[in-house]
């Protein structure tokens, strides 16, 4: 077996992971899988190509690589601020669709068609603003550097893995030690009750947008670096994103990284040994696997 | 006189507007005091205090907390009021530990006083205090309803209503729910309380009233209640015949 | 009326019709038993693709040719598709009303991925051409021979509509209806609501088979790009604006939407230069994704009623508690 394969499945496993925290996060406290979450990731990643352009063209310089990596810190900030216009996005769809529902209380499977809806709009629209032609954040071509074991990374590469390490811990520690992540875990858990115990629920859905959705974005940055930037982007990693927040269990920060490590690296051993047109699939088998095994997923508690 | 603790006019509230299963119901509730809302099956007990905690839909008349308006507010608005909710069954959270339940019940105070109120909390219930970073949910019966009360209390209410809080319990831990919640009325604090539990409910309690179709059918002391000779059709079946057995 | 003016009618109509046996399956499955589908294109790919590879004669470098009867082809893509709607059906239902909706998602990116790369079988990008179309001793005469095939799809229309409303009618189809009003109760009756629920989705499957097989028999031609998610969005629309549980409802939409579709398309061709179609065919699909969604939040009498009396236990939800 050719070690790259490790580096490749990481590295496509952590954009998976990070889509996959918002995507759980989602499903455990609002109770719905989000059809619409891959969208989050294309339009994080087309806000942040348009802001980076803006800023380029604007500011003179902001452009020019920071070695040893590919892009300058022009789109460091564009991905901050398009972190930001994703949250905005998010919180948008759910002001006109998804709280309408909630308020009528309506049952789980019309919101998820309405997610489906949403991500069928949101998704051509972004194909109707910037045509189906890929496009990419910067033309700097980079060597991959030799990593030892026969394994090799270029320093984009690396640093898409240790800025994934870095958001988990955050989510992580956000979730486990704040206010903030004990009332998530509450609405999680029961969200009428989280009412009566003095949660204001609304601003805990509101926070799971931003988070879902910030770390959309810089999911959606990462794969635009590293891949290329396409409408259908968000779409295309929808399943893996379900493989991995079902096989982590459903509402599990490290089980969505895990998940969608584990999905990652299936891809790239599937590239290497049955031939990369078959990549695709590979979600959805780890998918019936779960699903016959082990449905509660890897850090799931009994549903 | 300052305003009473709770007072409702004509409320009205359900979960379907065409389908209202609290009628139109004045009651008032004052200061310090300890009442009882009694009913066959049905009545509308439980509906009537999650729709004056904000849980279920409030469709008609007035509600006042402390002389606030507080019909239709969601339910953390209403805690934030003064009024603390204890439901009947999954009044706590068990996949959080006993002591992040009371942090979150705590979260509502400026930060400093958090850390106290957690602490007194788990003076006055020392079987708690004991295994407080275990999961809540590996707690018995009893347990369970004395962390969901410690949590209502430990914003200091003005008043704590409890649904039920002796439902599914033996015996023994009825009498010491029982027992407690008299302690906590003992030291000032308005409870109003749903109860199944009628004869043991009224050794404790200071007034009791019945509700029948939705609707307030009696207002009377405990005492009253307890020697009243119709009282017993009003508690139909086989409610009525278990309270031989508590 | 000119025939070729006629001969587009019936073209369109046989289509349109296509489209609502597909809608007839899926109402199984939604309006009523409250199944939700995300996959309704690999449902139909794989009934198209099994009766191509049945009926087709020898082609090099592809397995099949077996030069079978339409019939057949017909039969042997419903049950294939029936096949795979069991399975997909007793994987999930078990489970929970969500992971449906993810599973046939990922059969539908799953078919596509097989027709595209199965070279072998599928016919890869180009897909399998030379389907024998029915009465294609008439394909001289354009009119004529759409008048026949439009006959033809009419009548498998009305025959699957009338098995269905007898179904409905039955012990079988009340069953279904009481499980989905109040799963409890069904239970209680000794009914297994799993096993009624697949095999609902299974009849719903075999049914989007039948029209994947006759749309495949009727065009001559098939190829991945026609079995996109695009198929699953109209089939969608076309059951909601028809009103889902009501079959009649589902043919009439059916219709209806098809032919916006269709007017649509070719207002665009029209309007549009040829460099800026595209652009224009993305924005037909943001409206149809808010249309959607807007059908489902304006129209909450008509569909969301009938789905919200379905579901507080069908889909796990706690049904208010009234104890006291």
């Amino acid at each position: 077996m050719n070690p790259q394969v490790v580096i490749d499945g990481l590295i496509a496993g952590s954009m998976i992971g990070l889509g996959a925290i918002g995507l759980t996060l989602v499903y455990s406290i609002l109770r719905f899988p989000n059809f619409a979450h891959g969208e989050m990731i294309a339009w994080g990643a087309y806000f942040a190509m348009s802001l980076s352009a803006l800023i380029g063209a604007v500011i003179g310089g902001a452009g020019a690589p920071i070695a040893p990596f590919s892009f300058g810190w022009g789109l460091v900030l564009a991905t901050i601020i398009a972190m930001g216009l994703t949250a905005l996005l998010a919180l948008a769809v759910d002001a006109v669709l998804f709280r309408i529902f909630r308020k009528r209380q309506s049952v789980m499977i019309i919101i998820v068609m309405a997610s489906f809806g949403a991500s069928m709009a949101l998704r051509s629209l972004l194909e109707f603003i910037y045509t189906s032609r890929p496009g990419y954040f910067t033309r700097e071509l980079q060597i991959a550097m030799p990593l030892g074991g026969g394994m090799r990374a270029t320093p984009d590469q690396l640093f898409a893995l240790g800025l994934t390490a870095l958001l988990v811990v955050f989510v992580h520690l956000l979730l486990t030690r704040t206010p903030t992540g004990r009332a998530m875990r509450a609405v999680s858990e029961n969200p009428s009750l989280s009412g009566l115990f003095g949660v204001d629920v609304d601003k805990v859905i509101r926070t799971v947008w931003i988070l879902g959705a910030a770390l959309a974005c810089a999911a959606g940055v990462m794969s635009g670096l590293l891949v290329q930037i396409r409408p259908y982007m968000g779409f295309d990693l929808l399943l893996p994103l379900f493989a991995a927040a079902i096989l982590g269990g459903i509402g599990s920060v490290p089980g969505a990284i895990v998940g969608g490590l584990i999905v990652g690296l299936g891809e790239a051993l599937a590239v290497q040994f049955v031939g990369a047109q078959w990549r695709a699939g590979v979600a959805f088998a780890i998918l019936v696997a779960i699903l016959l095994v082990r449905p509660t997923g890897l850090f799931g508690r009994q549903a | 006189m300052s305003a009473p603790v709770i007072e409702t006019r004509q409320f009205i509230a359900g979960y379907e507007r065409d389908l209202p299963i609290v009628n139109g119901i004045d009651f008032t509730l004052a200061k310090g005091e300890f009442v009882a809302i009694f009913g066959p099956n049905g009545a509308g007990k439980s509906t009537f205090v999650k729709a004056l905690a904000g849980v279920v839909p409030v469709f008609g008349g007035e509600a006042f907390l402390n002389g606030e308006p507080i019909g239709g507010l969601k339910p953390h608005a209403i805690l934030k009021r003064g009024m603390a909710f204890v439901p009947q069954t999954e009044n706590i959270f068990t996949t959080l530990s006993i002591h992040e339940n009371l942090q979150l019940a705590a979260a509502p105070l400026v930060r400093s006083a958090q850390g106290p109120a957690i602490r007194r909390m788990l003076d006055m219930f020392p079987d708690l205090a004991r295994q407080s970073g275990r999961l809540a949910g590996s707690l018995s019966g009893g347990q369970r309803q004395m962390l969901a009360v410690a949590r209502a209390l430990l914003l200091e209410p003005s008043v704590l209503v409890l649904d039920e809080p002796s439902a599914g319990l033996s015996p023994k831990l009825v009498s010491d729910v029982f027992s407690t919640l008299r302690e906590i009325s003992a030291t000032g604090v308005t409870i109003l309380l749903v109860e199944q539990n009628v004869r043991a409910a009224l050794r404790i309690v200071e007034r009791g009233v019945v509700l029948v179709d939705g609707r307030l059918r009696f207002d009377a002391s405990a005492e009253a209640l307890s020697s009243h000779p119709d009282l017993g059709a009003l508690f139909l079946g086989a409610d009525h015949a278990s309270e031989g057995a508590a | 009326m000119s025939p070729e003016f006629l001969a587009y009618g019936a073209f369109f109509l046989t289509m349109a019709l296509t489209y609502a046996i597909i809608c007839l399956g899926l109402n199984v499955q939604w309006g009523q038993t409250g199944l939700f589908n995300v996959g309704i294109a690999a449902f139909v790919a794989i009934g198209a693709y099994a009766s191509a590879i049945l009926t087709t004669p020898d082609a090099a470098g592809r397995i099949g040719g077996f030069g079978l009867p339409i019939a057949v082809g017909w039969v042997g893509g419903a049950a294939l598709s029936a096949l795979l709607a069991f399975l997909v059906g007793w994987l999930t239902i078990r489970l929970r009303a969500d992971y449906l909706a993810i599973t046939t998602f990922g059969v539908s990116v799953s078919v596509q991925l097989v027709a595209l790369n199965l070279v072998g079988l599928t016919g890869g990008p180009f897909g399998i051409t030379f389907i024998p179309r029915p009465f294609g001793d008439l394909a001289g005469n354009a009119l004529a021979f759409g008048l026949a095939n439009l006959a033809l799809v009419a009548a498998v229309v009305l025959v699957t509509y009338l098995i269905l409303e007898r179904l409905v009618r039955s012990p079988w189809g009340r069953v279904l209806r009481a499980i989905r009003e109040d799963e409890i109760a069904a239970q209680a009756l000794g009914k297994s609501p799993k096993w009624l629920r697949i095999q609902a989705f299974t009849l719903g499957g075999a049914i989007m088979g039948l029209a994947g097989a006759i749309q495949a028999h009727f065009i001559g031609f098939i190829a991945p790009e026609n079995y996109l998610p695009m198929i699953t969005f109209q089939v969608w629309a076309m059951l909601i604006v028809g009103g889902s549980g009501n079959n009649r409802g589902a043919i009439l939409g059916a219709i209806l939407v098809w032919a916006l579709w269709a007017l649509s398309g070719q207002l665009i061709e029209a309007t549009f230069p040829a460099g800026s179609q595209a652009r224009a065919a993305s924005l037909r699909l943001v409206l149809i994704g808010v249309a959607l969604c807007a059908i489902l939040l304006v129209r909450p009498q008509g569909i969301l009623r009938e789905v919200r009396t379905l579901s507080r236990h069908a889909l796990g939800r706690k049904q208010p508690e009234v104890s006291s």
